[in-house]
């Protein structure tokens, strides 16, 4: 699991209303290298939480120097987009578990793969 | 008369440019995605035919490879001869004896120089037999020869026509005849077979007969062998209610399945996932969902392809997303052996569509095959899947800019159930 889909996973337990984001718990982690692409990551940006992203980070021990708000100009920071290409799509969790922030329940990783799937009566 | 020699590669280097059409067959309804892709990747404009799936485009054999870069086709060939309003004979006797003359008659030329051209760019198989040493006799010998198996009218008819196809290649004639003296012992020995499609209502034969006849011609004239699975070249045959084109193949199998290594009982073909994809248009850092998909055609093909958007494959069944995540891995294996940069820009999770664990309005783009309730589910299960999931499909899409592509084959429960949802 890469953190960019994390950044837009939430928890849909039944009558959960903050279920997002969720709390990340990893026992294996890989990197894969993907290219580069500034106009992607600097197109994304906008499209994240950015705090969740941080939480991430933080919780994965890769936050490095991200800064907690974004900088101006961030764009054409060819650094800065690079850093957020690394945490967005070459981190990946390959084992642990995604918990929801509000009940606690915890969603499996396994072989990178989360599994989202709720049982009858939590759905 | 066309031998093949051991010199057959670089023969292909030293050519004049000559200019040929090709036809390409292309997953029924994406003929114009098809042909978007070959103005914008070969610079031409192409022609849909009134056979659906099939479009045809000028090109020169300078630009020949460029071919092989379309990931809209299914299969390629080369025109030999193209007939709008062929007119058939009334009875079935007399239009499959004009299938036959005209074997010999076609301009094969071009088309065969193309499909020596085209065999360079592939890898080469393994079987070519050496040494038949009756090839290197001149053509009529061999037609008479065969005198015993044919008809009694047909001999007069092959040889004049032979006669007339010496006269016209004398060039070729002579050097073909030195090839045949130096290299008889080294003379490859082509294998060929015909393929026929036809189409219509009104026609008084069947595909097979006009394979048989028209392929027991081809033999004749060139003097190639049958064979119905290991042939070196496949004429086609296609008739489409008036319309004939004969074709010489440039691909061997399909290109269908190209990206998966593991299959699925309904795995879509990377043709037909190409032409989705071009349909909707991917855009730089766009977010796209496919939410059941399967073993993962589609958002793979988009990894690949339009790799500035970003693919996240859903599936509540272990067995797919088990198989997708195979299928990625494949391919990023098979790029890092090449040296490339592996990692594609894909994730896959396990989910139930009619409960999407994601926020609401973060996608630009969903696109997915639906079940059709005949391989898959049933219609009873479509019936109650459609309205929940589309619903769950409307929320996570980003208003105003988000588009879907859905493959059904399902109209009457879909349109029941957009109405419905509206």
């Amino acid at each position: 699991m890469k953190l960019l889909t994390h950044n837009m996973l939430t928890s849909h337990v039944k009558g959960v209303t903050k279920g997002y984001p969720l709390l990340i718990k990893a026992t294996e982690v890989k990197m894969n290298e993907v290219e580069f692409n500034p106009q992607f990551v600097s197109r994304m940006i906008p499209k994240l939480e950015w705090s969740a992203l941080v939480q991430a980070a933080d919780e994965l021990g890769q936050r490095q120097d991200l800064p907690g708000e974004l900088v101006p100009d961030y764009e054409k920071n060819e650094d800065f987009l690079k850093k957020v290409h690394r945490l967005l799509l070459e981190v990946e969790v390959i084992e642990g578990c995604l918990q929801c922030p509000e009940s606690g329940r915890e969603f499996p990783i396994s072989r990178g793969i989360p599994n989202m799937l709720l049982s009858e009566d939590e759905a | 008369m066309w031998h093949s020699s051991s010199s057959t590669d670089n023969d292909a280097t030293t050519g004049d440019i000559i200019s040929v059409t090709i036809g390409a067959t292309v997953p029924t309804g994406f003929e114009h995605t098809a042909a978007e892709e070959v103005k914008e990747k070969i610079g031409v404009d192409a022609r849909i035919s009134k056979d659906r799936g099939r479009i045809y485009f000028p090109i020169t054999t300078d630009k020949l490879f460029q071919v092989h870069l379309l990931r809209s086709v299914d299969n390629l060939f080369v025109v030999v001869e193209e007939y709008d309003n062929y007119q058939f004979k009334e009875s079935k006797e007399e239009t499959l004896m004009e299938l036959q003359e005209l074997a010999s008659k076609l301009p094969w030329t071009n088309a065969l120089e193309v499909w020596k051209l085209n065999r360079t760019f592939k890898k080469k198989k393994g079987y070519r037999k050496g040494g038949n040493g009756t090839k290197g006799k001149p053509k009529s010998e061999a037609a008479g020869a065969t005198v015993a198996d044919t008809e009694q009218q047909e001999l007069p008819q092959a040889t004049s026509t032979v006669e007339n196809q010496t006269e016209e290649s004398v060039p070729e004639a002579e050097s073909d005849t030195q090839d045949s003296v130096e290299a008889a012992p080294r003379a490859i020995l082509i294998k060929f077979r015909v393929t026929c499609n036809r189409a219509g209502d009104k026609h008084s034969f069947s595909s097979n007969e006009a394979a048989r006849d028209f392929g027991g011609a081809v033999q004749e004239f060139f003097q190639w062998k049958a064979d119905m699975t290991k042939f070196d070249i496949e004429v086609l045959l296609n008739i489409h209610n008036v319309e004939v084109v004969i074709g010489i193949a440039l691909t061997e199998e399909s290109l269908h399945r190209r990206n998966i290594s593991h299959f699925g009982p309904t795995t879509l073909r990377s043709t037909l996932c190409y032409g989705m994809l071009r349909l909707c248009k991917p855009q730089p850092s766009d977010i796209i969902l496919d939410p059941m998909c399967g073993t993962g055609a589609i958002p793979l093909e988009g990894a690949i392809e339009f790799n500035s958007s970003f693919y996240i494959a859903g599936d509540n069944y272990d067995m797919a997303v088990n198989r997708t995540v195979n299928n990625i891995c494949h391919i990023q294996k098979r790029r890092a052996d090449k040296g490339s940069i592996s990692g594609l820009p894909i994730d896959t999770v396990r989910w139930d569509l009619c409960s999407l664990p994601m926020r609401t309005s973060s996608v630009d783009i969903i696109i997915t095959d639906m079940p059709f309730g005949k391989r898959m589910g049933s219609r009873k299960k479509n019936w109650d899947l459609y309205p929940s999931c589309l619903r769950e499909m409307a929320r996570v899409c980003r208003p105003g800019s988000g588009k879907a592509v859905l493959l059904t084959q399902d109209k009457k429960c879909f349109s029941k159930v957009t109405v419905i949802i509206r």
